[in-house]
């Protein structure tokens, strides 16, 4: 019998903790633990038997911290010869126990005298000799790393460590993956990937959460929960971080989202140091006790950790054992996740965001063949500060690589919203990569009856886990009637089950067909919405906004239909969250059928408003004041015609103000004379205050921004005429290798661009060889380069030596904490750049003659 | 915690110059959201201490520092401190140097101050501790202080485990990850100290642009 079939008959018990065993016998500070797999074998044999003894049913390798990163190479400490001997180590424990149990049961005196006597209180399955007494579990650990993009481990770099630790752990014959102690979500994805992919054993995970149920890196316990069933984990639980007591708060809300097995392995309690010592604010008794509780509130598996020891274990399978086992239920709850959250679609309708596609967008689909990501991240910001629970991403574009577009869109948004995202692609290539480096549990858009598209989505719907909406057409077509589309839905359901995915995780699109050219198109889908709710009990999704199609003053047909689906049961709607009749059908169908409690989030979204914003949108912070204080009235600003001058919107960093100056000056004014007379002399005006320190990093970004925003403005314009205004020249940025913070790079971009020049950012943690091949691609004049460190500066005077080699005629100015002017030479850098005015500078003086100074660059389009 | 303006505002370049409000707002908006998403996490051991001369050996490390001498001068236990605001304060810093940089380069100064304030309530906690008990706390002292060297950096992670208690992990070039993190240790000694000299003052590196 494996170990999920006998968690299904009783409670499981796991062992205890092994870093502070070791220490007794005598593991050095600094020492790797796993070196004693080799070197020490008897000891970790002794400790698994100690476990055994004390009634685990379940013994974790001594693998915790073996990754290839701690141990390269052949040698005696080779990754292979660790991984291996740990698992021997747990083997031949096991079989000393089952020997002990044998004699025990034949009669004959044990040879270990007195402790057989609770081997033989052991349950006994199948015949004794051919069942193993206890499983042994491939510890899998967090690899030490934090992973991209905040640390320097890639996510596939992640998946390789784990995947070599598996494939060693399951040739050597462990019986089952245990993925634990982990407190980032997208690690612990690549952990259980690679075990998945790797060998054919369950896998189980557990988790640390803090006192308030969040993970290190932001995720609560559902969406925890959504990722790790998403991925096919067999048992999932919580341990290390925190003692029996504060878990029992966890475990409550681990018991109400999970389908799977609950394990809950706690630390002995919370630790404090005496005299030089760790000790813990309760004992073994204790500890027993508390676990004897969580045993009752439902958990399935029960063990330790930090500090936990055979005693503790075998006090609490005293307690616990013979306790009935009661596994939890099936939820029926359709959730997706983010790396910081669960949305759950059921009662509450949802929305999802349906602007990041370039659909009929001309905008977007530039964006796109440029690599503009900032445009798109706004589209996502901008959504969501208007209410969008999930955001669509379509990046669909005929002559583009949609499979790594889609990965490096998915990859920012992730970077910054917080939101969970819906994968629209018909590209399986591009679902795939999507969903592969997704963090958390997706929403997938999209699947339908047809054969052919079951046949590849839901195999990567199981896999990676996720939640997919459904289509209801297949082979002949869009179903005219609600039967017809039921059926489709119902095919769907059957088939999604032969592949393992239940129906929580479909999203039934009952589809709409413009009411222009079918007038019960509506009807057809509100009563195939309803049946799906009532005949099927599933959930629905619609794209609301193709019922209008052909008509005038579409949000009007859009809004009443909206409310209409959702009467009908409609759990999801695909909408545009930024139209105001959208959002206006929402709150209001929320507060009329009950969904808003005392109508508070109607009141306090509506109330003060005059009914034509939706108060939803963050108001922009009232920035910055003053950048060079009073002298600025008079000067630059002129033209000053309305509220306030251009250039007075740019020295006090009011963005939106700026823009609305541009508009205005551009009906009276050349493009090139607003440019030259009322922006660059206000930005001047700022960098000299700057320079000087009466002007601070913060007031000098915000005119920067409102800068950025008003040269917006004047882009469009001249485009619009056919103009453009060219670019002063290229510039590579990038931080060096090893180095992961940017902001000083970044502040030196913003302020670049200002300046009229294109910069190739290159971002962080950028290897020599990247760097020299962008300056050589992009003929380059000049590279910047930052450093944080004294570490990270020698891979800094690489990077110009091998600037020198391959790229001569490149200049290389230097930035960074650690960096002055003497240290910038010594590294062979042309010159230090003590800010980021001291950059823009550099660029002016080598980059432009002073004579351009006042005429950028114009040609006709 | 209250807002540190003060502190954040000195890590943004300002001496004794008054903030406008528009920094001013959006200096209390970044302490806000730091407050709503990060936890704050901590962890220390204690472990005797030997010195002779410049040469410490605080059992998990051995190394060679004058500054580090002076500073642990008289004591004869030493506490490893890590303290960490966890990924929350990144992502908020890198989600607003994508989308509007003004906030980045506050948010990124708020989250400092703020880490600093953690670490001193924390300090201060363990001071009363220890002073229950006699024992007197010198200031904390972070490696790469001074001629403490970085490289012991690894041993003091290693040793906290910080890891899986704090969240604190190195990047190859020993860098920590989440950037808002800190480990320190902090010497024990029998005797209370006449002045005590901490943070800015306790540093040699006399030019630097946000000594106080």
């Amino acid at each position: 019998m494996g170990i999920l079939e006998t968690v299904r008959e009783r409670k499981l018990f796991f062992d205890g903790g092994m870093g502070s065993l070791l220490v007794a016998k005598g593991l050095k500070p600094g020492e790797l633990p796993e070196t004693w797999n080799v070197t020490r074998p008897e000891v970790l044999q002794d400790i698994h038997l100690q476990y055994l003894r004390a009634g685990s049913d379940e013994i974790t390798t001594n693998t915790f911290g073996a990754n290839g990163l701690k141990f390269g190479g052949d040698g005696e400490f080779s990754l292979k010869r660790i991984v291996t001997a740990a698992v021997e180590n747990a083997k031949i424990a096991r079989e000393r126990f089952a020997k002990e149990r044998r004699a025990l049961a034949d009669g004959l005196p044990a040879d270990v005298t007195g402790t057989a006597a609770r081997a033989a209180d052991r349950p006994v399955s199948g015949a004794a000799g051919t069942e193993p007494c206890a499983y042994i579990g491939l510890d899998l650990g967090p690899t030490g790393k934090l992973l991209k993009p905040l640390g320097d481990l890639a996510f596939e770099d992640a998946y390789e460590l784990y995947k070599e630790v598996v494939i060693y752990g399951a040739e050597a014959g462990a019986d089952f993956v245990l993925v634990e102690t982990m407190s980032d979500g997208y690690e612990v994805k690549a952990a259980i990937l690679a075990a998945k992919e790797n060998c054919g054993l369950p896998v189980c995970a557990t988790m640390i959460f803090d006192k308030k149920g969040k993970l290190l890196t932001g995720g609560d316990v559902a969406s925890t929960v959504a990722l790790l069933e998403g991925l096919g984990v067999s048992m999932l639980g919580v341990n290390c971080g925190l003692g029996p007591v504060q878990m029992k708060e966890i475990l409550k809300e681990i018991l109400s989202a999970a389908s799977v097995p609950v394990i809950v392995n706690p630390n002995a309690g919370l630790p404090r140091t005496e005299n030089g010592k760790t000790v813990y604010d309760i004992d073994a008794d204790e500890f027993a006790r508390v676990m004897e509780e969580i045993a009752d509130m439902g958990a399935n598996a029960l063990g330790g950790c930090c500090g936990t020891t055979p005693e503790h274990i075998a006090k609490m399978t005293a307690l616990c054992r013979g306790k009935k086992q009661v596994l939890p239920e099936e939820k029926d709850r359709t959730v997706i996740s983010s790396y910081a959250q669960a949305v759950e679609i059921g009662r509450l309708p949802v929305l999802i965001g349906e602007r990041i596609n370039p659909t009929g967008k001309s905008k977007f689909k530039q964006a796109l063949r440029d690599h503009n990501i900032e445009y798109i991240l706004r589209e996502g910001v901008t959504q969501q500060d208007h209410g969008a629970h999930v955001l669509d991403v379509n990046v669909g574009l005929p002559e583009i690589d949609e499979p790594s577009m889609m990965e490096e869109v998915v990859r920012e948004l992730q970077s910054v919203i917080d939101l969970p995202l819906q994968i629209d692609t018909s590209n399986i290539k591009a679902m795939e990569r999507a969903l592969r480096i997704y963090n958390g549990k997706a929403l997938i858009n999209s699947v339908n009856g047809k054969e052919e598209s079951m046949r590849a989505v839901f195999p990567l719907v199981k896999k990676y886990g996720g939640v997919v909406v459904a289509l209801t057409l297949d082979e002949s077509g869009i179903p005219e009637t609600a039967d017809g589309r039921i059926g489709i839905a119902k095919k769907i359901y059957r088939t999604a089950a032969e592949y393992g995915i239940a129906k929580k995780d479909i999203l039934i699109d009952a589809l709409c067909l413009t009411i222009s050219s079918d007038s019960k198109g509506a009807l057809t889908t509100l009563e195939t919405l309803r049946r799906v709710r009532d005949e099927l009990h599933g959930k629905t999704v619609l794209g609301v906004s193709n019922i209008s199609f052909g008509l005038p003053q579409r949000e009007i047909i859009n809004a009443s239909f909206f409310t209409m689906a959702l009467q009908n049961g409609l759990n999801a709607a695909i909408i545009n969250p930024n139209s105001e009749a959208m959002m206006r059908a929402y709150y209001s169908f929320k507060a009329l059928a009950d969904l808003d409690p005392q109508c508070g989030e109607y009141i306090s979204v509506y109330s003060g408003t005059a009914g034509t914003s939706s108060g939803t949108g963050k108001a922009e912070p009232s920035a910055g004041i003053a950048a060079g204080g009073k002298s600025t009235a008079g000067s630059p600003a002129s033209a000053a015609s309305g509220e306030m001058s251009l250039a007075r919107c740019i020295l006090r960093g009011l963005k939106e103000q700026a823009q609305a100056a541009a508009r205005e000056l551009l009906s009276q004014r050349d493009s090139l004379a607003i440019i030259n007379e009322e922006m660059i002399p206000a930005l001047d005006q700022v960098g000299k205050g700057f320079e000087k320190g009466t002007v601070f990093l913060p007031q000098l970004l915000m005119s920067a921004e409102a800068a950025k925003a008003a040269f917006e403005v004047i882009r469009e314009h001249m485009s619009g005429k056919g103009e453009s205004r060219q670019k002063k020249g290229k510039i590579v940025l990038a931080t060096v290798k090893g180095d992961i913070h940017d902001i000083g790079k970044n502040i030196v971009k913003v302020l670049l661009e200002n300046y009229d020049y294109e910069v190739i950012d290159l971002g962080k943690d950028v290897p020599p060889e990247t760097v020299a091949a962008a300056a050589a691609k992009h003929h380059a004049p000049l590279v910047g380069l930052s450093a944080l460190m004294t570490t990270t500066v020698p891979a800094m005077e690489e990077t110009i030596a091998l600037l020198r080699k391959e790229t001569p005629w490149v200049k290389v100015m230097v930035g960074g904490a650690v960096l002055t002017e003497d240290y910038a030479k010594t590294i062979g850098a042309d010159r230090y750049c003590k800010d980021a005015m001291a950059s823009v500078n550099y660029a002016e003086e080598t980059m432009q003659k002073p004579a351009d100074r006042k005429q950028p660059h114009v040609s006709a389009g | 915690m209250d807002i540190d303006y003060r502190e954040t505002l000195r890590y943004l370049g300002y001496k004794n110059q008054a903030a406008d409000e528009a920094v001013l707002a959006l200096v209390g908006q970044c302490w806000d959201e730091l407050e709503r998403i990060s936890s704050p996490r901590s962890f220390w051991r204690e472990y005797p201490l030997t010195a002779a001369g410049d040469e410490i050996d605080a059992c998990v490390f051995k190394t060679k520092s004058l500054a580090l001498a002076r500073n642990l001068k008289g004591c004869q236990r030493i506490l490893l401190f890590a303290a960490s605001l966890g990924a929350g304060a990144d992502l908020l810093i890198q989600r607003y140097e994508k989308l509007q940089m003004s906030k980045a380069v506050v948010m990124q100064a708020a989250a400092a101050a703020y880490l600093e304030d953690y670490c001193d309530s924390v300090n201060e906690e363990l001071r009363r501790r220890y002073e229950d008990e006699g024992w007197y706390l010198r200031p904390r002292f972070s490696p790469g202080y001074g001629d403490f060297p970085l490289e012991c950096q690894p041993a003091v992670v290693a040793a906290l485990e910080a890891g899986k208690r704090v969240g604190i992990t190195l990047t190859d070039s020993l860098l920590m990850v989440p950037s808002k993190s800190v480990t320190a240790v902090i010497g024990v000694g029998r005797t209370p100290l006449a002045c005590e000299v901490k943070g800015c003052e306790a540093c040699g590196k006399t030019d630097c642009e946000f000594r106080r």
